[in-house]
Order: C-alpha cells, then structure tokens, then sequence
C-alpha cells in the first residue's frame, strides 16, 4: 500500500525516508487509511519546523463530500530551499495535491502552510496575492499568455507582488537572460517550445518564491530537452533558495532531486490491499 | 515600462482585433444613430423657430394658426384669405402694436415664391432674433417692379443685378397659374443668407402685386390690350394675406391684444414661436418612435458586445486562469473584463458622435442648398458627454455577464491540459 514496493533506487537520503516513513505510522495512526481508496503518500520525515517552505498536515480531499478520499497525506514538508520529486501514476491526484498545495482548491481536511503560512485559511484576495508571491508554478504546457512577449510573461508575475514597479523590466531580462533566453521581446508563441518552458521558469521565479511547484514540466519536451529543462529549473531554484515540489509520471528523473516519494493512485492502494489480503 | 491590468486588457482587444472592431462599430453606429436623431429634432426645431424671427403676432386670416405660419412664414402654399389693405390700416389703428408689416403671398417665379411688402419688412422684421437684413448687393426695392432676391433664391435661380424676370401667379409649382407676361421686374438687390425659409424668396412692393392682379381684373373687362398702372388701382386690388406684428418689450400688452384678436372672429391669430413648438409636439410621436428605434439598435449593440465578450471567454479561460495563478483576485479579473467593456463603450460612443456630427453636416448643407434652411444638428457639449457616459454604462451592464464568467472561471477546469 505503501512505497516499499516501489522504492526508487539511488534516491538521496532513501533509507533516511523509509526510517522516518515508519516512525511517522507509529506517530500518526489516525491517518493511515484503512482499506481506503484514497491516495497516500508515505509518511514523511520532518518534524513541523517554522521555516518549512511547505509543511502539509492531515491533508485530506474528496471529489465530493462523504466520498472515498483521492488524497490522503498525514505529513508531508519541504525544507526550505529542498527540492522534492512526487511521482505517481496517471489518476493519482500528483496535479489535485499541487492545486491544494497552490490554493486553488480546498481540501476536506488538513492544513497546507507555505513558508508557515496557512493558505487555506486566507480567503479570497489575500489567498491570490499570497500563492502570487510566495509560489511559483511551472506548467507541463508551460500556459504563457499568448501575444505578450517572453519578458512580459515574467512581468505579469511582478504585477502581483511588492516589487518596485520601475524594476519589473530589468528583473525581468536578467532572469531571461540567466536562463539563456536573448530575445525577451519576442512574443512567446514564436519561441521554441524549449524556450517557452524556460521563459515559465523564469515567470515561477521572478517574485522570488518560497516554493515552486512544477506540474509534469518535461512532458512536453523531448529528452534532450527535457534534461535541460530540469537543470535549468532546479539550478534556478537552488540560486534563488526555493524549495521545488516536482511531480512527475517519469521515473527517470528522481535521482536528481533530493528526495523523491510516490503518490499511489486509488486502484493501485485497492489493487495492493487485495493482493495482501 | 511594467505590465499593468490595461496592458493585459488592451493586448487582449487586439489578440481579437476583429471582434474588437466590430463591436466597437456596432456600437459606434448605434450612437450615431441616436445622437444624429437627438441632435436633428432640436436643430429642426430650432431652424424652425428661428425662421419666426422677431414676429410676436402673426395675423391672417387663414382657417388656423398652423396653415397662417406654415404658408405666410415658410411659404408652404399661396395664403387662401385676403385681408383687405383698409382692413390692415383700421387693424393697426386699432392695437397698439410696436411693427405691423403688411405681406403678401400669392406669386412666384419659378420655385422661388414671391413676397409682396413694403420697407417696413426689412426695417421691423428680423428673420431671425437678432440677425438684421443684410444686402449683398444693389438696395431695397423702391418703385413697382423692383425686386430683391433671397440668397438662396438668387444663387439657385442664376440671377443678377439688372436681370428681369416675369412673374406667375401661385405659389411655386402650382397647376394652372399663368405668366405675368406685361410686366417684367428688374432685379436691383441681392440679400445677404439669414438661414430661414425667407432665403428662397423673392421680395417686391405691394403695389406691384397689386398692378399686376389689377391688370388682370381690368383685363377681363376691357380685353386684352390695355396698360395698367399705379392709378388704376381701386380697393378691391389691394390686397393683403398676412401681418407681421409685434409689441416689442410690452409683454402684459402682448397677452392682451392676442386674447382680443383671438375672441375676434373675423382674425387668425398666431404667435408663430408657439405654433411650431405645438407641430413638433405633434411631430414628436413619429420621434418617439424613432428615438425608440434608435434605442433598440443601442440595445442590440449591447447584445452584440455581450456575445462577442462572452464567446472570446471560452477562448480567454485559460489566459485568466494563469493570470488567477500568477496572484491576480478574482474581482481583479472581473474589473479587467468590465474595463474592456467599458473600452469598446467609449470607442463606440466617441466614434459614434464623430459619425453623427459628420453625417450632420452632410445634412446641414444638402438641406442648406437644396431647402436654404439653416439646421445646426448639434448639442450642447455635456448632452454629447451623457451620450458617451450612456454607451460606456450600458457597455458595462453588457460586459457584466461575460466577467461573472471571468469571475467564476475555475482555475484548475483551465489548466488542465486539453485532451
């Protein structure tokens, strides 16, 4: 039901994981689902600190109320400036969790702090400016506004955020510039689909956020491709210190990250607890 | 220079160029229209009343106010009762008015109606409040068969100083009036435009008129043959159709006299400034109906800015989903849709009086030259602002569902990668 089955190989701080991953069963029973049908992820590891970029506690969501849960995470954190990789087959709710992670859902239970910050408790506006400038997001289809050039894309992002309206555009070309885009004023939909996707890193980071949250960012680039984009984007996030949550179907890729965890999708947790039966 | 809500907003109307235009146009047509139909109900009106000039009283004895302005003031036809010239004088004894001018209405030279009066029409009368005569040429007719051209007449007509011309009986284009062959007027004025109706006629003494018609009383006794003059007038000649009057500033006088000559049955009285507000009231109806044409069409341009806003929403979803993620508030993203519509109502509406004051001065002048009326199809400045606040709000009420879209667009349904 858990991770063990699929236990990725080479994983940075694995067995430290696992360890904790036990610990937290015996801490948290409450939250390990009974014949569920819900998402878990194993549990995991950090104790609540004050300064996680993102500390995730009984988290809970149904598609509708009195319904089996799809996703069920008693304790998730991301260090600061850590960068995490969720991986998951199709269905297993890796986009729903970055939703509630963003705020652009509400979970049944549980809270979801960013950097502390509660932010489902904010409503509203407040929720907007907050998730506008304490996250950043990277799209599978990068999701650029079309007709604006590479440099306003990344200055639609300061509008919402407390930086100086006068540097917008000079942040905006050095972050550009850094992920090696030379001509921020073309609009994006002439750009190389490669170049799109880094023009959506530069945009996740020009408000300097605490946490980054990318969804499938290489699904739509080939190998090659796809390998420099994730460079691209994790060193963007080590220069500016944010933490990354990456999730991602392919497996290829954990190695690179510090840590990495598996979202089970609800026919395999009832597939597993089958077999166990 | 930073990105701001305009910038998204404005790049969006010309991602949609098209759209953006048509709506725009639509709009701009339909405050065209209205302000077009606003502005020329005033300016007919006051073109009207202008041509009452300074005439407090217009006296005749017609079958009603309406027809004694309309043909006397307009010359919409030959005046049908005369009025006897002893009449007239036993008239202006009788009332203590500040002008009486006799006129007489009954000839004309081509399309041109001729006015008979004396000096006094030029001297009293201002064709419109505060505008004196003015002659471009020549003078003021003096003796018989001398004439004086209105502007209008004199440039359509192709006359001179020095031309003659032959007088028909009737007023213009009536069936059956005969050539006043014998006698040939000299033209020796020429007036300077006033902008009314009197700018199409022609002006002569009123013994020239009466010569004329008593060359053809005695004509019919005598036979053809005989020369008529001055001399051979007798009462039954002269003649008369209306009177010009009025008390100048003795306004309390003004209500009296005019109650007295209306329980007088023998007169037609008519205070001309009245009578043509009462034919617009009465022409008001057919307006009505046409400003409520007019405010169908502005409806339907709201339908149409409404359909256009809320089709570019399907396409638009996932922009205002990312710009929802990058921090934007959901009421931020409504007001940015509210703002296009707020756009296209004050491009439209700004369009749309450019167009109605364009298209009011081509009226203005084919009515100019072919009517000689002068209409000023124009409003005040704050009616053409009301106007253009008018398209901008009915534009929001139009772009108000479209941003409720905007506003509920759900953010995760957008992002989702298309199948």
């Amino acid at each position: 039901m858990y991770l063990p089955s699929e236990k990725p190989r080479n994983l940075k701080g694995l067995s430290q994981n696992i360890s904790r991953t036990k610990h937290d069963q015996t801490r948290f029973p409450a939250h390990k689902p009974k014949n569920s049908h819900g998402s878990t992820i194993p549990l995991i590891v950090s104790e609540p600190q004050p300064h996680n970029a993102l500390q995730i506690s009984g988290l809970v969501h149904r598609y509708a109320a009195g319904q089996t849960p799809v996703i069920q995470i008693p304790e998730l954190a991301v260090r600061t400036g850590q960068q995490l990789v969720l991986t998951g087959s199709s269905g297993s709710g890796k986009s729903t969790l970055l939703h509630l992670v963003a705020g652009l859902m509400d979970p049944a239970e549980g809270s979801v702090r960013i950097d502390g910050t509660d932010i489902h408790a904010l409503h509203g506006h407040a929720r907007d400016r907050f998730r506008g400038r304490a996250i950043g997001m990277v799209f599978q289809t990068h999701h650029l506004l079309h007709g604006f050039s590479a440099e306003e894309n990344v200055m639609a992002a300061l509008m919402f955020s407390d930086i100086p309206r006068g540097s917008h555009r000079a942040r905006a070309r050095t972050l550009l510039d850094t992920l090696g885009i030379p001509t921020p004023t073309q609009r994006v939909e002439k750009l190389s689909v490669g170049q799109q996707q880094r023009v959506a890193i530069a945009r996740a980071l020009a408000c300097d956020p605490v946490l980054v949250l990318a969804d499938e960012p290489t699904a739509s680039l080939d190998p090659e491709n796809a390998d420099v984009a994730l460079d691209l984007l994790q060193q963007a996030c080590r220069s500016s210190g944010a933490a990354l949550l990456c999730v991602t179907h392919d497996r290829r890729f954990i190695d690179r990250f510090d840590r990495a965890e598996h979202l089970n999708a609800p026919h395999e947790q009832l597939q597993a607890a089958l077999e166990g039966a | 220079m930073s990105m701001s809500d305009w910038n998204i907003v404005t790049r969006s109307m010309r991602s949609r160029l098209f759209s953006s235009v048509v709506t725009v146009l639509s709009v701009a047509i339909a405050v065209g229209l209205v302000t077009l139909l606003v502005s020329m109900r005033n300016a007919g009106e006051n073109s009207f009343k202008r041509g009452t000039g300074n005439v407090q009283m217009l006296i005749s004895k017609e079958p009603g106010p309406l027809p004694s302005v309309l043909n006397s003031m307009f010359y919409a036809e030959a005046p049908g009762n005369p009025i006897a010239w002893a009449e007239f004088l036993e008239l202006k004894r009788s009332y203590p008015f500040a002008w009486a001018v006799p006129t007489q209405l009954g000839d004309s030279y081509q399309d041109a109606p001729v006015m008979s009066t004396d000096a006094s029409f030029f001297e009293s009368f201002q064709p419109a409040q505060g505008v004196e005569w003015a002659l471009v040429s020549g003078r003021h007719f003096g003796a018989p068969f001398e004439i004086v051209l209105g502007s209008d007449a004199a440039s359509r007509l192709g006359l001179g100083l020095g031309d003659t011309v032959a007088l028909e009986h009737g007023a213009p284009r009536t069936q059956g009036g005969h050539t006043h062959d014998e006698f040939s007027f000299e033209v020796v004025g020429i007036l300077g435009a006033t902008g009314t109706a009197h700018d199409r006629a022609m002006f002569t003494s009123l013994e020239s008129s009466w010569i004329l018609h008593a060359h053809d009383r005695r004509e019919s006794i005598f036979g053809h043959g005989i020369v008529t003059t001055i001399d051979d007038l007798i009462d039954e000649d002269m003649k008369i159709t209306a009177v010009y009057a009025s008390l100048g500033e003795r306004k309390a006088a003004l209500v009296q006299v005019l109650s007295a000559l209306r329980r007088d049955p023998d007169w037609t009285v008519a205070n001309p400034s009245d009578t043509v507000g009462g034919l617009f009231s009465i022409v008001s109806n057919i307006d009505q109906v046409l400003l409520a044409m007019a405010i169908a069409v502005m409806l339907s341009s709201g339908v149409s800015i409404l359909l256009a806003l809320y089709n570019s929403m399907e396409q638009r979803r996932k922009q205002i989903a990312v710009i929802r993620v990058l921090g934007a508030s959901r009421k931020r993203v409504f007001g940015m849709v509210l703002t296009e519509s707020a756009i296209i109502g004050l491009l439209g509406g700004v369009v749309g009086i450019v167009l109605a004051i364009f298209c009011g001065m081509l009226v203005t002048s084919v009515l100019a030259q072919r009517v000689g009326i002068v209409v000023e199809p124009a409003l005040p400045l704050d009616g053409y602002l009301f106007i253009v606040l008018a398209s901008v709000a009915l534009s929001c009420v139009a772009g108000a569902i479209p941003a409720v879209v905007a506003y509920r667009t759900s953010v995760v349904r957008a992002l989702r990668p298309s199948m």
